[in-house]
């Protein structure tokens, strides 16, 4: 059975059938993986539409709403909101020097981009830690629940981000990325920027408003 | 995959930098003034940030028409959902009729949330 698969010629198929042989790509005038990564992202988008929906109506719905500045540290999210976007920039480094065939550059500017991923993530989790200790759990009101659910929701994603670079920078190690092909590196970015525009809009919403 | 595709990733980042200040000190200044000045800013400032990084950092600037066309539905989807919530928040009158959990009441007089959602017709008009 095996045999007859791998000496499958489709040519001969064809002839035999008189079907026509056919020699072009029939997906998508694009690489599958983009269109994929894209497809994943607009489903996020309404993920994240979702929890943001959820949010103002809570909020415009709720008897009191304390003002962000004064139970946040916006001051440090604020920083942490620069670590991201650096982050982002930084991996746009990588990919021109993945374009540009320089493997160092891609392992410098890649690995900045996963230490600022990882320290994003610190210090959210460091500022979880403050907030619990002064009481602030998700159960205690409805401001809090919503707060954690949806910085929650974003770190997780931030985590998952960062796991990806790591495996993207194991694989820029073992030279799978060429100027020619990069397009895994290029995924990865596209998932780590998506993670600092949804960042920017949390911000805005959560932290500002 | 590289062709055509050269930006000044530099210019952007400084951008969404300064874009960020700005909008920092906007949220802790505006915090006096009305709130469509204070949150028409911070949007504004946010939703340049989001532009500059889908158009530059995600390339969008640069791709066809096949991942346009894939992401085109997406804001009218988005708008769906903000349009299921937005009675909800177009309720919101004067005297707070409509507070947390959706489907209960704020009572000013006793100060406390009433479930008012009626699940069935026969328990007095239906929802």
């Amino acid at each position: 059975m095996s045999e007859s698969i791998a000496a499958y010629d489709p040519s001969v198929d064809a002839a035999a059938h008189h079907h026509p042989v056919y020699d072009y790509d029939s997906g998508p005038p694009v690489e599958r993986g983009k269109f994929a990564i894209w497809l994943f992202l607009a489903t996020e988008v309404m993920f994240f539409s979702g929890l943001i929906g959820a949010y103002i109506v809570l909020r415009t719905a709720a008897a009191e709403w304390p003002d962000p500045t004064k139970v946040l540290a916006v001051d440090i999210t604020a920083f942490n909101t620069f670590v991201l976007i650096t982050s982002s920039w930084l991996m746009v480094k990588s990919l021109f020097a993945a374009e540009a065939g320089d493997k160092g550059g891609i392992l410098k500017w890649l690995g900045l981009t996963i230490l600022g991923g990882s320290l994003f993530v610190g210090i959210q989790i460091y500022e979880y830690i403050e907030l619990v200790k002064h009481g602030a759990l998700p159960h205690a009101n409805i401001f809090w629940s919503t707060f954690y659910l949806t910085t929650g929701f974003h770190g997780f994603h931030v985590i998952v981000g960062v796991i990806w670079l790591i495996c993207a920078w194991f694989a820029a190690l073992r030279g799978k990325y060429s100027p020619k092909n990069y397009l895994g590196l290029e995924l990865a970015g596209l998932y780590w920027h998506f993670v600092d525009l949804v960042w920017v809009l949390l911000f805005t919403i959560i932290y500002l408003f | 995959m590289s062709d055509g595709k050269h930006f000044d990733a530099n210019k952007v980042f400084i951008g969404l930098f300064i874009f960020t200040a700005l909008e920092v000190a906007w949220g802790y200044l505006g915090h006096g003034w009305n709130k469509p000045m204070l949150w028409g800013g911070l949007l504004f400032f946010a939703f340049l940030k989001a532009w500059l990084i889908a158009v530059y950092f995600m390339h969008l600037k640069f791709e066809g028409w096949v991942i346009y066309s894939l992401l085109l539905p997406t804001p009218f989807l988005v708008l769906v959902i903000f349009g299921y919530v937005l009675p909800d928040v177009a309720n919101q009158g004067d005297d707070n009729n409509l507070i947390h959990p959706i489907g209960s009441r704020f009572e000013k007089d006793t100060g406390r949330v009433e479930e008012v959602m009626i699940w069935s017709k026969d328990e007095g008009g239906g929802h």
